[in-house]
């Protein structure tokens, strides 16, 4: 029964994600070989900020929702090894409005969701570490993490 | 493949003459136009089955939109329906539809207030409740006329003295007016006429709304600053603020509306400001008016003490030792997940089945289910013991105990994951189906 409400909700969020979304992000259902859609997965892409260390990079961001959703909040990841002192090693964001006890609230977008985890990227929260790299540099190495972090965006060049 | 297909269908549906719906009816969690709208207490509406998956089956719920806490599932506000059903005949049709089919396949259905108005009707003149009654009619009687109700606004001055009779007043002129035309007319003959109106509806994207649509359940006039109860039924603030209980009750049905005073529905409310500019205008004057008068009677200790209430309650839930039967609610206040003793009744067949918390037993309330089940007054009841090693194994899992111990964050990607934990239970023990939404 819980499915239901998902898909329902997914193929809501599509439709106004086609209709107007911010500039330069991109999301969509995950399509197989055969051409079939599973709305269960999206496929997404945040652009780093203008005039912010992350500018230039285009970060690839998995939505992974649940039978639950919007109850509860999609599980966001970028690749493994993303360098942020809020991403956990296995690429997870950790961020309060994806947080089911905190944050999260049905009503929230997929719009939303990306655009927070936009803002999220060049403000980062010391107060949750999910990596030990990343909040290090951040804390104790500012130059350093700054140079790591442009790097990144060049390991992420826009597509096409 | 299949969500194609869906997808397919749904704009199909849209382009074949659905109307354009206004933001203020989309349902923040389907996105898609509000079906059996429930008004929650913090004043945000949403849809019947949307509100009731977003419940926590273990704890205090959260609004879907502002995260405000509430522990009742409130009864569908019908004022609201037969508005949308008016409004968006063609799309609301597709809800219905959409929602029967879910409901098919689930086995759970919610309350029918539509098609078999009547036999709702009957099934709840039958356990003697006649207040229940007036409110589907007063509801349902506003379409045919508008000039009735035109006239009652013009006489119904705003400083009567005894609301109390005037409103038995109308009440009985609405019984006649069921007893006369009735039933048949209520329920049966609405849709009809809806249905020969599609091409204008098309036009202007929804029929005409009058005032009656729209109306307080307590001053019968044009609905200012709306709040909606627990029950379903809407007032304006005012007409609740004054009410001297202690316990904010329903003026129509009596049902107790639990902790503390609800907040203004702002769509609502905006909608309204639209749709009627004058008579918004009109009753915020006599509100003012009338608020000055009445001000001193300690608004704000009424809220204190419900305030304080409030505390206690949210103590219950916390406490290790209270009885938390999880996923199953109370028929008839709402309460959801049941704390305390709970009882089943033996004889309703229904999958849902049909429980009540320990209050609402031993108050014998007579109002109808909230999923549609056949529940009558001489069905018995058992009291239903909760597992106790099971809830407190839940509770550790999440959190919940009193140490206000949460899960550290590190761990909350682990918890998801073993989430199949949470899927047996209650549902095997006791066939109980509130669980659908296995936390």
């Amino acid at each position: 029964m819980s499915g239901g409400i998902a898909r329902g909700r997914l193929t809501e969020e599509r439709k106004a994600w086609r209709k107007n979304h911010p500039h330069g992000f991109v999301a969509k259902p995950e399509s197989g070989p055969d051409g079939s859609v599973n709305l269960m997965v999206w496929q997404c892409i945040i652009p780093g900020k203008a005039a912010t260390d992350w500018e230039g990079g285009y970060y690839p961001l998995t939505l992974h929702f649940s039978e639950d959703y919007p109850s509860k909040p999609p599980k966001c990841k970028f690749p493994q090894g993303f360098f942020h002192p809020n991403v956990y090693p296995s690429g997870t964001v950790c961020l309060s409005i994806l947080n089911e006890d905190s944050g999260w609230r049905p009503a929230i977008t997929v719009k939303q969701i990306l655009v927070g985890i936009q803002d999220l990227l060049d403000q980062p929260n010391p107060a949750d570490p999910a990596q030990t790299e990343g909040y290090q540099l951040f804390i104790q190495d500012p130059t350093e993490y700054r140079r790591r972090v442009r790097l990144q965006a060049k390991q992420y060049p826009p597509v096409l | 493949m299949e969500i194609d297909k869906m997808e397919n269908r749904k704009d199909v549906g849209r382009e074949g003459g659905e109307e354009e719906l206004s933001d203020s009816f989309v349902c923040c969690v389907c996105l898609d136009l509000i079906y059996k709208p429930i008004v929650l207490s913090c004043g945000h509406i949403s849809c019947f089955w949307c509100v009731h998956k977003s419940m926590d089956a273990l704890r205090e719920s959260h609004c879907p939109i502002c995260r405000h806490p509430y522990y009742h599932f409130p009864t569908i506000c019908q004022m609201l329906h037969f508005l949308l059903l008016k409004m968006y005949p063609v799309a609301y049709k597709r809800r219905e539809l959409q929602t029967l089919e879910e409901e098919k396949k689930s086995g759970f259905y919610s309350p029918q207030l539509k098609a078999d108005a009547c036999g709702t009707q009957a099934k709840f003149l039958y356990p003697g409740s006649s207040s229940s009654c007036s409110i589907i009619t007063a509801d349902s009687n506003s379409c045919p006329t508008s000039s009735f109700s035109n006239g009652k606004e013009s006489s119904a001055h705003p400083e009567q003295s005894g609301p109390a009779s005037h409103k038995n007043d109308e009440d009985t002129i609405y019984s006649e007016h069921t007893s006369g035309a009735t039933t048949v007319s209520v329920g049966t003959l609405s849709p009809p006429v809806e249905g020969k109106s599609f091409p204008q509806s098309e036009q202007h994207g929804q029929q005409k709304i009058s005032v009656a649509d729209l109306m307080c359940a307590a001053c019968k006039q044009l609905l200012f600053n709306p709040v909606g109860l627990n029950c379903g039924h809407v007032y304006c603030e005012a007409c609740i603020l004054t009410s001297t209980d202690e316990m904010l009750r329903c003026q129509v049905c009596h049902s107790p509306h639990p902790r503390g005073y609800p907040k203004v529905c702002l769509e609502l409310d905006h909608f309204l400001e639209e749709k009627f500019p004058e008579e918004y205008a009109r009753q915020r004057d006599t509100v003012q008016l009338r608020q000055i008068k009445v001000k001193p009677e300690s608004a704000s200790s009424c809220l204190l003490v419900t305030g304080s209430e409030g505390e206690n309650q949210v103590g219950w839930w916390s406490d290790p030792q209270s009885k938390v039967h999880i996923g199953v609610g109370c028929d008839f206040c709402g309460m959801f997940p049941i704390i305390g003793d709970r009882y089943r009744c033996k004889d309703c067949k229904e999958k849902i089945g049909f429980d009540l918390c320990g209050d609402c037993h031993s108050s014998r309330s007579k109002l109808p289910g909230r999923f549609n089940q056949q529940h009558t007054s001489e069905h018995q009841f058992e009291l239903v013991e909760t597992n106790i090693i099971r809830n407190i194994m839940m509770r550790l899992v999440t959190g919940q105990l009193e140490d206000g111990s949460t899960v550290p964050l590190e761990n909350l990607e682990l918890i998801s994951e073993e989430n199949p934990l949470f899927d047996d239970g209650e549902d095997d023990q006791h066939g109980a189906g509130a669980t659908d939404q296995n936390l």
